[in-house]
Protein backbone atom coordinates (compact mmCIF):
# COMPACT_ATOMS: atom_id res chain seq x y z
CA UNK A 1 0.00 0.00 0.00
CA UNK A 2 3.03 1.79 0.65
CA UNK A 3 3.72 2.44 -3.33
CA UNK A 4 -0.02 3.34 -3.67
CA UNK A 5 0.51 6.27 -1.61
CA UNK A 6 3.61 7.31 -2.98
CA UNK A 7 2.40 6.99 -6.80
CA UNK A 8 -0.86 9.14 -5.62
CA UNK A 9 1.43 11.72 -3.86
CA UNK A 10 3.94 11.80 -6.44
CA UNK A 11 1.29 11.87 -9.20
CA UNK A 12 -1.03 14.63 -7.29
CA UNK A 13 2.13 16.93 -6.79
CA UNK A 14 3.14 16.33 -10.74
CA UNK A 15 -0.62 16.76 -12.00
CA UNK A 16 -1.00 19.92 -9.60
CA UNK A 17 2.15 21.79 -11.41
CA UNK A 18 0.78 20.70 -14.57
CA UNK A 19 -2.53 21.92 -13.76
CA UNK A 20 -1.61 25.27 -12.76
CA UNK A 21 0.65 25.99 -15.87
CA UNK A 22 -1.89 25.17 -18.56
CA UNK A 23 -4.38 27.28 -16.58
CA UNK A 24 -1.84 30.43 -16.85
CA UNK A 25 -1.38 29.46 -20.12
CA UNK A 26 -5.09 29.57 -20.43
CA UNK A 27 -5.71 32.66 -19.02
CA UNK A 28 -3.08 34.03 -20.02
CA UNK A 29 -3.82 33.15 -24.08
CA UNK A 30 -7.50 34.56 -23.27
CA UNK A 31 -6.12 38.10 -21.74
CA UNK A 32 -4.28 38.22 -24.97
CA UNK A 33 -7.53 37.53 -27.20
CA UNK A 34 -9.41 40.04 -25.35
CA UNK A 35 -6.53 42.38 -25.74
CA UNK A 36 -6.08 42.01 -29.46
CA UNK A 37 -9.99 42.21 -30.12
CA UNK A 38 -10.16 45.43 -28.01
CA UNK A 39 -7.29 46.92 -29.86
CA UNK A 40 -9.11 46.02 -33.27
CA UNK A 41 -12.23 47.71 -32.48
CA UNK A 42 -14.18 44.60 -32.82
CA UNK A 43 -15.46 44.35 -29.31
CA UNK A 44 -17.74 40.62 -29.84
CA UNK A 45 -21.19 43.20 -28.88
CA UNK A 46 -20.05 43.09 -25.49
CA UNK A 47 -21.93 46.24 -23.47
CA UNK A 48 -21.03 47.16 -20.01
CA UNK A 49 -23.47 46.19 -17.54
CA UNK A 50 -22.78 47.19 -14.05
CA UNK A 51 -23.51 48.86 -11.03
CA UNK A 52 -22.77 51.63 -11.80
CA UNK A 53 -23.85 51.84 -15.66
CA UNK A 54 -27.43 49.76 -15.28
CA UNK A 55 -28.41 51.07 -18.22
CA UNK A 56 -25.64 49.66 -20.35
CA UNK A 57 -23.68 51.20 -23.33
CA UNK A 58 -20.37 50.55 -24.62
CA UNK A 59 -17.49 49.93 -23.11
CA UNK A 60 -15.69 53.25 -22.87
CA UNK A 61 -12.17 51.56 -21.07
CA UNK A 62 -10.01 49.22 -22.32
CA UNK A 63 -9.33 47.72 -18.36
CA UNK A 64 -12.83 47.78 -17.80
CA UNK A 65 -13.37 45.70 -20.61
CA UNK A 66 -10.85 42.96 -20.30
CA UNK A 67 -11.82 42.94 -16.45
CA UNK A 68 -15.33 42.25 -17.65
CA UNK A 69 -13.88 39.27 -20.40
CA UNK A 70 -11.74 37.57 -17.66
CA UNK A 71 -14.20 37.45 -15.47
CA UNK A 72 -16.64 35.70 -18.05
CA UNK A 73 -13.57 33.57 -18.81
CA UNK A 74 -13.37 32.89 -14.68
CA UNK A 75 -17.40 31.90 -14.92
CA UNK A 76 -17.42 29.70 -18.21
CA UNK A 77 -16.71 25.88 -18.87
CA UNK A 78 -13.03 26.27 -20.13
CA UNK A 79 -11.36 26.51 -16.81
CA UNK A 80 -13.07 23.43 -15.63
CA UNK A 81 -12.43 21.86 -18.35
CA UNK A 82 -8.54 22.02 -17.08
CA UNK A 83 -9.57 19.63 -13.90
CA UNK A 84 -9.46 16.93 -17.00
CA UNK A 85 -5.79 17.20 -16.16
CA UNK A 86 -6.64 15.38 -12.56
CA UNK A 87 -9.10 13.03 -14.23
CA UNK A 88 -7.90 11.48 -17.26
CA UNK A 89 -4.64 10.06 -15.83
CA UNK A 90 -6.64 8.14 -13.09
CA UNK A 91 -9.25 6.81 -16.06
CA UNK A 92 -5.72 6.23 -18.08
CA UNK A 93 -4.42 3.77 -15.12
CA UNK A 94 -8.04 2.32 -14.56
CA UNK A 95 -8.12 1.36 -17.92
CA UNK A 96 -4.26 0.12 -17.84
CA UNK A 97 -4.68 -2.10 -15.18
CA UNK A 98 -7.73 -3.67 -16.35
CA UNK A 99 -6.10 -4.09 -20.16
CA UNK A 100 -3.17 -5.40 -18.04
CA UNK A 101 -4.20 -8.11 -15.72
CA UNK A 102 -7.73 -9.22 -16.39
CA UNK A 103 -7.88 -8.42 -20.55
CA UNK B 1 31.05 25.77 -27.22
CA UNK B 2 29.08 24.67 -29.78
CA UNK B 3 30.24 21.61 -29.95
CA UNK B 4 29.85 21.02 -26.02
CA UNK B 5 26.21 21.98 -26.46
CA UNK B 6 25.24 19.97 -29.20
CA UNK B 7 27.03 17.12 -26.98
CA UNK B 8 25.22 17.83 -24.01
CA UNK B 9 21.67 18.24 -26.11
CA UNK B 10 23.17 14.42 -28.28
CA UNK B 11 23.14 13.22 -24.92
CA UNK B 12 19.99 14.24 -23.28
CA UNK B 13 18.18 12.60 -26.09
CA UNK B 14 19.94 9.51 -26.48
CA UNK B 15 19.10 9.43 -22.97
CA UNK B 16 15.34 10.07 -23.52
CA UNK B 17 15.39 7.69 -26.56
CA UNK B 18 17.24 4.88 -24.67
CA UNK B 19 14.14 5.23 -21.61
CA UNK B 20 11.36 5.01 -23.82
CA UNK B 21 13.07 2.31 -25.77
CA UNK B 22 13.78 0.53 -22.43
CA UNK B 23 9.91 1.42 -21.43
CA UNK B 24 8.06 1.26 -23.79
CA UNK B 25 5.60 -2.42 -25.22
CA UNK B 26 7.41 -4.73 -27.50
CA UNK B 27 6.35 -7.83 -28.97
CA UNK B 28 8.52 -11.13 -29.74
CA UNK B 29 7.46 -14.11 -31.59
CA UNK B 30 8.95 -17.26 -29.59
CA UNK B 31 8.33 -20.73 -28.51
CA UNK B 32 7.75 -21.28 -24.71
CA UNK B 33 10.57 -24.06 -23.72
CA UNK B 34 10.29 -23.71 -19.83
CA UNK B 35 9.61 -21.98 -17.09
CA UNK B 36 11.22 -21.65 -13.86
CA UNK B 37 11.87 -19.72 -10.44
CA UNK B 38 15.01 -18.43 -9.04
CA UNK B 39 15.86 -16.70 -5.99
CA UNK B 40 17.88 -13.37 -7.14
CA UNK B 41 20.45 -11.12 -5.16
CA UNK B 42 20.31 -8.28 -6.58
CA UNK B 43 23.50 -6.69 -7.26
CA UNK B 44 24.39 -3.72 -9.23
CA UNK B 45 21.63 -4.57 -11.71
CA UNK B 46 18.90 -4.15 -8.81
CA UNK B 47 17.73 -0.76 -10.97
CA UNK B 48 16.48 -3.60 -13.74
CA UNK B 49 14.75 -5.31 -12.08
CA UNK B 50 10.48 -4.41 -10.81
CA UNK B 51 9.00 -5.04 -7.58
CA UNK B 52 7.75 -8.26 -5.69
CA UNK B 53 4.63 -9.42 -5.96
CA UNK B 54 2.28 -6.23 -4.78
CA UNK B 55 1.04 -7.01 -1.24
CA UNK B 56 3.90 -8.96 -0.15
CA UNK B 57 6.99 -7.56 1.92
CA UNK B 58 8.98 -5.23 -0.27
CA UNK B 59 11.76 -4.49 2.56
CA UNK B 60 13.29 -8.12 1.77
CA UNK B 61 16.76 -8.05 -0.25
CA UNK B 62 16.33 -11.00 -2.21
CA UNK B 63 13.60 -12.80 -3.52
CA UNK B 64 12.45 -16.23 -6.38
CA UNK B 65 11.76 -14.70 -9.35
CA UNK B 66 9.60 -16.16 -12.14
CA UNK B 67 11.39 -16.85 -15.41
CA UNK B 68 10.22 -17.99 -19.23
CA UNK B 69 12.50 -19.88 -21.08
CA UNK B 70 12.01 -19.19 -24.91
CA UNK B 71 13.49 -19.67 -28.25
CA UNK B 72 13.05 -17.18 -31.30
CA UNK B 73 12.03 -17.76 -34.32
CA UNK B 74 16.12 -18.00 -35.47
CA UNK B 75 16.69 -21.31 -32.66
CA UNK B 76 18.40 -18.45 -30.50
CA UNK B 77 17.55 -18.66 -26.84
CA UNK B 78 15.55 -15.31 -25.13
CA UNK B 79 14.78 -15.09 -21.62
CA UNK B 80 11.85 -12.93 -19.83
CA UNK B 81 11.80 -12.47 -15.60
CA UNK B 82 8.57 -12.07 -15.28
CA UNK B 83 7.84 -9.80 -12.10
CA UNK B 84 4.73 -7.11 -10.93
CA UNK B 85 5.62 -3.61 -11.66
CA UNK B 86 3.02 -3.03 -8.98
CA UNK B 87 2.28 0.94 -8.59
CA UNK B 88 6.22 1.85 -9.54
CA UNK B 89 8.34 1.98 -12.32
CA UNK B 90 7.54 1.67 -15.58
CA UNK B 91 3.98 2.09 -15.01
CA UNK B 92 2.40 -1.00 -16.23
CA UNK B 93 0.31 -1.87 -13.48
CA UNK B 94 0.72 -5.61 -13.95
CA UNK B 95 -0.36 -7.56 -10.68
CA UNK B 96 -1.05 -10.78 -12.30
CA UNK B 97 2.54 -12.36 -12.49
CA UNK B 98 1.58 -15.68 -11.28
CA UNK B 99 -1.64 -15.61 -13.49
CA UNK B 100 1.12 -15.08 -16.43
CA UNK B 101 3.42 -17.61 -15.27
CA UNK B 102 0.22 -20.16 -15.13
CA UNK B 103 -0.38 -19.47 -18.78
CA UNK B 104 2.97 -19.52 -19.52
CA UNK B 105 3.66 -23.06 -18.55
CA UNK B 106 0.28 -23.96 -20.24
CA UNK B 107 1.82 -23.13 -23.91
CA UNK B 108 5.09 -24.63 -23.25
CA UNK B 109 5.64 -26.80 -27.14
CA UNK B 110 8.24 -28.77 -28.39
CA UNK B 111 10.95 -28.15 -31.11
CA UNK B 112 8.81 -30.02 -32.91
CA UNK B 113 5.17 -29.77 -32.24
CA UNK B 114 5.46 -25.45 -31.67
CA UNK B 115 3.25 -23.62 -30.72
CA UNK B 116 4.33 -19.87 -31.09
CA UNK B 117 3.35 -17.33 -28.84
CA UNK B 118 3.86 -13.68 -28.82
CA UNK B 119 5.51 -12.20 -25.70
CA UNK B 120 4.57 -8.78 -24.66
CA UNK B 121 7.26 -7.01 -22.79
CA UNK B 122 9.71 -4.55 -21.71
CA UNK B 123 13.29 -4.06 -21.15
CA UNK B 124 16.60 -5.25 -22.21
CA UNK B 125 18.64 -9.09 -22.45
CA UNK B 126 21.75 -7.71 -21.17
CA UNK B 127 24.21 -10.86 -20.63
CA UNK B 128 26.82 -8.80 -18.89
CA UNK B 129 24.60 -6.79 -16.36
CA UNK B 130 22.36 -10.52 -15.98
CA UNK B 131 19.51 -8.75 -16.82
CA UNK B 132 16.00 -9.79 -18.29
CA UNK B 133 13.39 -8.25 -20.22
CA UNK B 134 9.93 -8.27 -17.65
CA UNK B 135 7.31 -10.17 -19.72
CA UNK B 136 3.95 -8.92 -19.64
CA UNK B 137 1.59 -10.95 -21.79
CA UNK B 138 1.40 -13.78 -23.49
CA UNK B 139 -0.96 -14.67 -26.61
CA UNK B 140 -1.58 -17.76 -29.11
CA UNK B 141 -0.47 -17.21 -32.48
CA UNK B 142 -0.72 -18.41 -35.82
CA UNK B 143 2.70 -19.22 -36.64
CA UNK B 144 6.14 -17.54 -36.53
CA UNK B 145 6.10 -14.93 -39.45
CA UNK B 146 2.63 -13.14 -37.65
CA UNK B 147 3.26 -9.58 -37.59
CA UNK B 148 2.25 -7.32 -34.62
CA UNK B 149 1.60 -3.79 -35.13
CA UNK B 150 2.22 -1.79 -32.42
CA UNK B 151 -0.55 0.30 -32.00
CA UNK B 152 -0.29 2.19 -28.50
CA UNK B 153 3.45 2.51 -29.12
CA UNK B 154 2.55 4.63 -32.79
CA UNK B 155 -0.32 6.42 -30.49
CA UNK B 156 1.96 6.80 -27.61
CA UNK B 157 5.10 8.30 -29.41
CA UNK B 158 2.75 10.66 -31.93
CA UNK B 159 1.84 12.07 -28.73
CA UNK B 160 4.82 12.76 -26.84
CA UNK B 161 6.82 14.23 -29.79
CA UNK B 162 3.80 16.31 -30.58
CA UNK B 163 3.66 17.43 -26.71
CA UNK B 164 7.62 17.88 -26.62
CA UNK B 165 6.82 20.34 -29.83
CA UNK B 166 4.08 22.15 -28.62
CA UNK B 167 6.49 22.52 -25.48
CA UNK B 168 9.58 24.09 -27.38
CA UNK B 169 7.73 26.51 -29.56
CA UNK B 170 5.92 27.79 -27.00
CA UNK B 171 9.15 28.13 -25.04
CA UNK B 172 10.90 29.53 -28.20
CA UNK B 173 8.41 32.31 -28.76
CA UNK B 174 8.31 33.30 -25.21
CA UNK B 175 12.09 33.36 -24.97
CA UNK B 176 12.10 35.51 -27.85
CA UNK B 177 8.99 38.14 -26.72
CA UNK B 178 10.60 38.20 -23.01
CA UNK B 179 14.05 37.20 -22.50
CA UNK B 180 15.94 38.35 -25.82
CA UNK B 181 15.29 41.60 -25.82
CA UNK B 182 16.50 41.88 -21.66
CA UNK B 183 19.80 40.20 -23.12
CA UNK B 184 19.60 43.02 -26.13
CA UNK B 185 19.25 45.89 -23.57
CA UNK B 186 22.53 44.26 -21.68
CA UNK B 187 24.47 44.32 -24.72
CA UNK B 188 22.80 47.87 -25.44
CA UNK B 189 24.52 48.70 -22.42
CA UNK B 190 27.49 47.05 -22.77
CA UNK B 191 28.07 48.43 -25.93
CA UNK B 192 27.43 52.14 -24.53
CA UNK B 193 29.99 51.14 -22.03
CA UNK B 194 32.92 50.30 -24.08
CA UNK B 195 31.85 53.44 -26.85
CA UNK B 196 32.03 55.70 -23.30
CA UNK B 197 35.41 53.77 -22.56
CA UNK B 198 37.22 54.24 -26.02
CA UNK B 199 36.03 57.82 -26.26
CA UNK B 200 37.44 58.80 -23.15
CA UNK B 201 40.47 56.69 -24.03
CA UNK B 202 40.93 59.16 -27.19
CA UNK B 203 40.33 61.85 -25.57
CA UNK B 204 43.14 61.09 -23.22
CA UNK B 205 45.51 60.01 -25.70
CA UNK B 206 45.09 63.25 -27.39
CA UNK B 207 46.02 64.95 -24.79
CA UNK B 208 48.93 63.15 -24.21
CA UNK B 209 50.09 63.91 -27.58
CA UNK B 210 49.49 67.99 -27.33
CA UNK B 211 52.40 67.34 -24.88
CA UNK B 212 54.32 66.54 -28.11
CA UNK B 213 53.61 69.42 -30.01
CA UNK B 214 51.66 70.00 -33.22
CA UNK B 215 53.93 68.62 -35.74
CA UNK B 216 53.51 64.81 -33.47
CA UNK B 217 49.82 64.68 -34.14
CA UNK B 218 48.94 61.43 -36.80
Amino acid sequence: MFALLRLSVIGFIVLSIVYIFVSFYSRAKRRGKLEAAWDRGDRDGDWRVDEEDKAGGPFVDRDAYIADGMKKYDGSLRPKLILGVYVVPVFAIGLLIYLTNFA
Amino acid sequence: MVYVKWIFVSLFWLFVLATLHYTLPQNDIVRIADTYEKRIDFGENSIFWAAPDVGNDTTTVNRDVFFIQTIQQNDRPLVYRNEDTGWGWPPYFKFDTSNLQAEATDFKSTKEAAQWVAVRHYGWRNEFLSIFPNAVGVKKVEGPDVRIIPWFNIVFLTVFFAIVWAIWVRWKRFRAARIDPLLDDASDAWDRVEAGTSERRSRLSRWFRSWRGPDSRN
